[in-house]
């Protein structure tokens, strides 16, 4: 009884809470919105049980019925159904990523019922066809960059992670890991090349039309630079990069490449240094002259008063 | 003929003294608006706050660039009104009042240098501008240049890549962008220390030097700091002193 009683004082709140899910959900959330923790599958990976009903009913799917994304789960509890159920092009995908979904490939799959056209474009894109063809497990799928689905807000909430404020650092999840860096041959340090940019520097400081990396980059449909049909791939630049810049040129494209500043190029390199040397050098003039100079003046108001040679 | 002498000397006219207050309000304007984007991954907090007080990155940015053009211009106005003075004869190019660097300069600075450390018995004289002027003001013209000039390659992009030639186009922008930051922080220390010091922390001039309103310095004032200088002025007049 003693265990009982708490599980029941979290589960009356929730009444109020998931009042505007249906009957199912809050059948689900009984328990789901209780348990704490993760469990094993028999595969072997580690899965979180808990699902914050409160967070889900303000989420864009928080209307929804469990069932209408974990379709295997009809029965009661989590015993798989017949295939029959499962419309046929779910099941198709979610047998072709069954090895990146940890828990339920279906539910990963469903995201294409009603997001068609993102999904159609997310598999062929680099992140799609990596998971798709090339059956890696790390390959970006829907919730690798919105999230559990659980908790989706619309785009332009704080707590959107392809929110503007937020989609740099998701990117970065992975684009700032250096086992995958080494893993796909993708470039290191993409983020503090990218803040260091124009573009990077006005994000930070928050100008409403800095560019971030889906701009350029594009988001469920991208592709590798390489690709002639990126839109960053050297012939769609000028095109790309119009958007913003009307009437940018070959010549104008290469302003943007996100190689650290003075680091790669020998020209800039060498000629930041000699900034630097520059810069040193009438620094220490001024300031030793500045220095010199005041303590010439103390020393002579203070020893050399009414010599004449000086003023007064 | 009088041979009175006047209290003060008029140092700077009033179109001299116009370009110098548009100078220095659109370099604080710039050094404000333009100090967020120097180091913005550093102190991130900071930069929002400091962004925030010029009306966002928006507003500081049109800021930056309208400054930046009015001082281009003032620049231009300066360059064209000393070709018109220079022409009609109105100013004159003399050893003692020229803002060129001559060879003087050179030994004035190192005869001031061993003064200010005790291997000299006296200051060196100057004439209308020391060295110390003449650095101030030359560096104003090394900051246009280099500053000014990067400033509106940045400014209009697009339009200005196409007088690249292509073998730069891969690191032209770089070198850009570090000479306008570079320069643009060389600069604000020599104001910072530089003219700040010798026109306003010195202790005969704290807190400042009022010549920049006036535009007159007192005699006595220009017979100290500008010896060379009252002598071509007031030299005949010496009886008249003492």
């Amino acid at each position: 009884m003693r265990r009982v009683l708490p599980i029941v004082f979290i589960l009356l709140p929730l009444l109020c809470f998931t009042c505007s899910a249906s009957a199912d959900t809050f059948t689900c959330l009984a328990c789901h919105s209780a348990m704490k923790g993760n469990i094993r599958t028999e595969a072997g990976a580690l899965i979180n049980v808990n699902v914050d009903g409160e967070r889900y009913a303000g989420s864009v799917h928080g209307g929804f019925n469990c069932l209408v994304c974990h379709k295997q789960f009809s029965s009661n509890p989590h015993e798989a159904v017949k295939d029959g159920n499962i419309p046929k092009n779910i099941a198709a995908i979610a047998s072709k990523i069954a090895h990146k979904a940890k828990a339920d490939p279906v539910a990963l799959a469903a995201c294409a019922e009603c997001h068609e056209e993102a999904y159609k474009s997310l598999q062929e894109s680099v992140h799609g066809k990596n998971v798709f063809d090339k059956k890696q497990s790390d390959g970006a799928l829907c919730t690798d960059c919105h999230g559990s689905p659980h908790y989706i807000t619309p785009k332009n909430t704080a707590t959107s992670l392809v929110n503007k404020k937020n989609i740099v650092k998701t990117c970065g999840e992975c684009h700032e890991n250096e086992e995958l860096a080494k893993k796909y041959g993708l470039g290191t340090h993409i983020l503090d090349r990218y803040y260091e940019s124009f573009h990077g520097k006005k994000y930070i400081i928050g100008h409403p039309d800095a560019p971030t990396c889906v701009n350029c980059h594009n988001a469920h449909d991208i592709k590798k630079w390489k690709d002639p049909q990126s839109p960053v791939a050297l012939d769609n630049r000028t095109q790309t990069c119009g958007k913003c810049h009307k009437g940018a040129t070959k010549k104008f494209v290469t302003a943007i490449t996100h190689k650290p500043l003075g680091k790669d190029d020998p020209i800039p390199y060498w000629f930041e240094k000699m900034l630097i040397v520059l810069l040193l050098s009438v620094f220490a003039f001024i300031v030793g002259h500045v220095i010199l100079e005041a303590i010439s003046e103390i020393r002579d108001k203070v020893f050399k008063k009414g010599k004449g040679e000086h003023h007064e | 003929m009088n041979n009175e002498l006047p209290k003060e000397y008029l140092r700077f006219n009033v179109v001299e003294r116009i370009q110098h207050v548009i100078l220095f309000t659109t370099f604080l304007l710039l050094t404000f608006t333009g100090w967020a984007l120097k180091y913005p991954e550093i102190t991130v907090e900071h930069q929002r706050w400091w962004i925030t007080m010029w009306g966002g990155a928006r507003t500081a940015g049109i800021i930056h660039r309208v400054a930046g053009i009015t001082m281009l211009l003032d620049f231009v106005w300066h360059v064209i009104y000393l070709a018109y003075m220079l022409s009609t004869g109105k100013m004159k190019l003399r050893m003692n009042t020229t803002i060129i660097p001559l060879p003087k300069d050179v030994f004035d600075a190192i005869k001031n240098i061993l003064y200010f450390v005790g291997l000299s018995k006296e200051k060196p004289k100057f004439g209308r501008f020391s060295y110390i002027h003449k650095f101030d003001y030359w560096a104003v013209f090394w900051g246009m240049g280099i500053i000014g000039a990067s400033g509106f390659f940045l400014a209009f992009p697009v339009q200005v890549s196409v007088l690249f030639p292509m073998f730069t186009v891969n690191w032209i922008w770089e070198v850009i962008s570090i000479m306008h930051s570079d320069e643009a922080l060389l600069a604000i220390v020599f104001i910072l220390f530089w003219h700040f010091y010798n026109e306003h922390l010195r202790y005969d001039k704290f807190p400042m030097s009022m010549t920049w309103i006036t535009g007159r310095i007192t005699l006595e004032q220009m017979k100290h700091e500008h010896p060379l200088e009252y002598e071509i002025e007031f030299g005949n007049k010496k009886g008249a002193d003492k």
